[in-house]
């Protein structure tokens, strides 16, 4: 499986069987083992408990709008990171390391769902998610449970596009063919491509310009 | 190329192609803990590096520990962003302040190499108002010494790692030993903006071969700069000074945490250091002790080797040490074209301009910033897409956009505040010391730089065609935190990065700028290391007892 099913109409299919994952023959092999692990079967869930799953779960989903199958296993890539404890170290000062950071506000989350859906975040319908999250957005610097806002949505979305653009089938959707040594590039400048890459099918589907609202 | 191939022999001491020469690390000599050696450096950075091969090269016992691994970048560096994780100082640390500075990936290298494993590469100089601030601008500080006497340790560098570039016409104009590359789309369009804009741009400075340099083998391009360079293309002290130092009865011994630094009680001289080694303590005794931890480590082992002679800290007399850090603004502004830009092929650092840099007296503020390409992969891109809000449907569509951006960053010169600074948090790390607090506040003119660089590159990328432009603000290197001065009232070291209160403790890595200008770091770290070495040899021939 190479090609996510994104509509067109969200910038899907605008680079027609381009699967990075299909030239791993030309990857050196320290890289292919690492690259090619995140298309294997994802590992099972350390890191978060059973209520914690299922809210990160329906909050990556959100995030990264991945609403049906197949989708990149942010999840068990996220609980596998903290598990092993590989976070970036540092953490702001009014903020709880990573691993405490994200037990709180999976926590926070049902919390908030309980009382403004009656439910926990996970079993929440669609809308009513995607509502309470640009609500926590909104709130830029303010707190939120006790964590300023902003930091919280920093945190959530590191995690989430550090997953979800370090699989393949995200580089297939967005044109960016992955590792790239010994091969290395012959052809640079601008429209200049390599023989492997596929050219935009459309070209003039600019975010801006199309007027694409943020969720 | 003959003269470098006399003074630093490591490129022709690593194999012909790609890959490490293992023979060298074999055959490496050790030393006993308790074999008093010349000198043992912490940490083999861009300074810890060069001063080891300097001492090593005159005939010194030397030995640096370093507390991350003794790479092979063969195997364990990666193709990829993701996976390249390990290259950076993970350990906790807190940061706070009106403008935290995120640390890890950002700006703090682990093993042996240092950060310049995973920087881009640029090697700008300082401009010799960079050492007079305080004269000439009435800003920042005045260094204890000038460019002129760096000038011959920045080309001796540039030699060395080597650089490649046009012909420099800002600060003092200069040449570099390699002829430019040619650029990718990103650099193209950033070229053809400033033209349009009437800006100068040049190609470089990048300490990136053009060309077979010993058996260096040339780029590929590939654009993986910031992962460690596999192709052993991109200069880090790991191919550039260690197989030289190495060469000449070196050790360097790899994941060796310092803890503390020794000091004699009675004669207020270093004795050597403590570290950590597989779970085990050890102590190395050493005559002399030089500290390149850069500027979190560096001040947290400072403050960490406290002793009744140094109530608050080791050279804190004069509560200096830990403050005056330092980042640079480094907002990135990028630009949308029809054209398929795809900035991720070549390397992130490509062109430059220092046109921005001095002082403009028509403007509000002072001291200035340079613009250069960055070229953010896709997770970083996702960042860059992520602080304009979007997430979900509208981050999946943007994203999908990638290929025709283009994307240029600033270097903005913040200025010295005492306040910005390094001290002990609570927490511990698992050997039980206290972490680094870092606390980071933004003054007016460091604002004030930050809207007009946004402003250039908005400009820039508008004329060469951008239909839209987007920028995320973010901040680049560290430096400061044990600067070097001319009075122990001021700084922790002088001039010859010696420090003030132990005779025979040295800093030479990144903590002793007082000063940063719009420039890279890594060239100027490396020369001022250089010529500490000199001095120091210097001082022995001088028969004096260091």
């Amino acid at each position: 499986m190479s090609t996510f099913p994104l509509p067109r109409s969200d910038g899907g299919a605008r680079f027609p069987g381009f699967d990075a994952a299909s030239q791993v023959k030309h990857w050196d092999t320290a890289t292919a083992s690492v690259v090619m692990a995140r298309l294997g079967r994802p590992q099972d869930i350390r890191f978060f408990t059973p209520a914690q799953e299922a809210a990160a779960g329906a909050l990556f989903n959100q995030l990264l709008d991945q609403h049906r199958e197949p989708r990149v296993p942010v999840v068990s890539i996220v609980d596998a990171r903290l598990a092993a404890q590989q976070t970036d170290g540092w953490h702001y000062e009014d903020m709880p390391t990573d691993a405490q950071a994200w037990a709180r506000t999976l926590a926070a989350l049902d919390e908030d769902a309980g009382l403004r859906c009656g439910t926990l975040f996970a079993t929440a319908s669609l809308n009513e998610q995607a509502r309470l999250l640009q609500s926590i957005q909104n709130l830029g610097k303010d707190m939120w449970h006790g964590m300023p806002a902003q930091q919280v949505w920093s945190l959530w979305t590191r995690y989430a596009c550090t997953a979800f653009y370090s699989h393949p089938w995200a580089w297939n959707e967005i044109g960016f063919a992955g590792p790239a040594y010994p091969r290395g590039y012959k052809n640079m400048g601008v429209d200049a491509l390599e023989p492997f890459e596929v050219p935009d099918a459309n070209p003039g589907d600019d975010p801006i310009r199309t007027k694409a609202e943020p969720s | 190329m003959s003269a470098v191939r006399d003074r630093n022999e490591s490129a022709w001491l690593l194999p012909a192609g790609t890959g490490t020469n293992h023979g060298l690390r074999e055959l490496m000599r050790h030393f006993a803990d308790d074999d008093e050696v010349d000198i043992v450096i912490v940490g083999a950075g861009a300074g810890g590096s060069t001063l080891l091969q300097r001492l090593a090269r005159a005939g010194w016992r030397a030995v640096a520990l370093d507390a991350g691994p003794f790479w092979d970048p063969e195997r364990d560096w990666v193709s990829d962003e993701a996976g390249s994780h390990h290259l950076y100082w993970t350990d906790p640390r807190v940061i706070a302040g009106t403008d935290p500075v995120p640390l890890g990936s950002n700006n703090s290298g682990r093993g042996v190499g240092g950060s310049m494993v995973h920087y881009a590469g640029y090697v700008p100089r300082f401009h010799p108002s960079d050492f007079r601030t305080q004269t000439l601008d009435g800003v920042g500080a005045d260094w204890p010494l000038q460019y002129q006497d760096l000038k011959h340790y920045y080309q001796d560098i540039e030699e060395e790692l080597p650089v490649a570039g046009e012909h420099w016409p800002w600060g003092d104009p200069h040449s570099y030993p390699h002829r430019p590359h040619p650029v990718s789309g990103n650099g193209e369009l950033f070229q053809r903006g400033a033209l349009a804009a009437g800006i100068t741009t040049k190609v470089g400075p990048v300490a990136i071969a053009n060309g077979r340099f010993g058996n260096r083998p040339h780029c590929i391009y590939r654009g993986f700069c910031l992962q460690g360079c596999k192709v052993n293309a991109k200069a880090s002290p790991l191919i550039t000074h260690i197989p030289d130092a190495l060469a000449h009865g070196a050790e360097v011994r790899a994941d060796s945490m310092v803890t503390r630094i020794a000091i004699d009680q009675r004669t207020g001289q270093a004795t050597g250091v403590h570290y950590m080694r597989g779970g085990v303590a050890h102590f190395q005794r050493a005559r002399m002790v030089a500290v390149a931890g850069y500027s979190i480590e560096t001040p947290r082992l400072l403050l960490n080797s406290d002793s009744p002679r140094f109530p608050d800290g080791l050279c804190n007399d004069f509560d200096q040490v830990g403050r005056y850090l330092m980042v640079q603004g480094a907002p990135q502004t990028a630009g949308r074209f029809d054209a398929e830009v795809r900035m991720w092929k070549g390397p992130p650092p490509e062109v430059s301009s220092e046109e921005f840099y001095e002082t403009d007296p028509t403007k509000p503020y002072k001291r200035g910033f340079s613009i250069q390409t960055v070229s953010p992969l896709p997770i970083t891109w996702a960042e860059h897409v992520m602080a304009q809000g979007h997430w979900g449907a509208g981050l999946r569509n943007y994203m999908s956009d990638y290929v025709h951006w283009a994307c240029l960053g600033a270097l903005c010169e913040f200025l010295p505040h005492a306040e910005n600074r390094v001290t002990l948090a609570q927490e511990e790390d698992r050997h039980g010391l206290p972490v680094a607090r870092f606390s980071y506040s933004q003054g007016e003119n460091d604002r004030a730089l930050m809207k007009a660089a946004q402003e250039q590159m908005e400009l820039i990328l508008t004329a060469a065609g951008a239909a839209e432009v987007i920028t995320i603000d973010r901040y680049a290197h560290l430096v400061g935190g044990a600067r070097m001065a001319k009075r122990q009232e001021e700084g922790v070291v002088d001039a010859n990065c010696r420090s003030f209160a132990v005779e025979n403790l040295l800093i030479t890595d990144g903590s002793v700028l007082p000063t940063q200008g719009s420039a890279n770091p890594a060239l100027t770290i490396m020369a001022v290391a250089a010529r500490a070495a000199d001095r120091l040899l210097i001082s022995g021939r001088a028969n004096r007892r260091i």
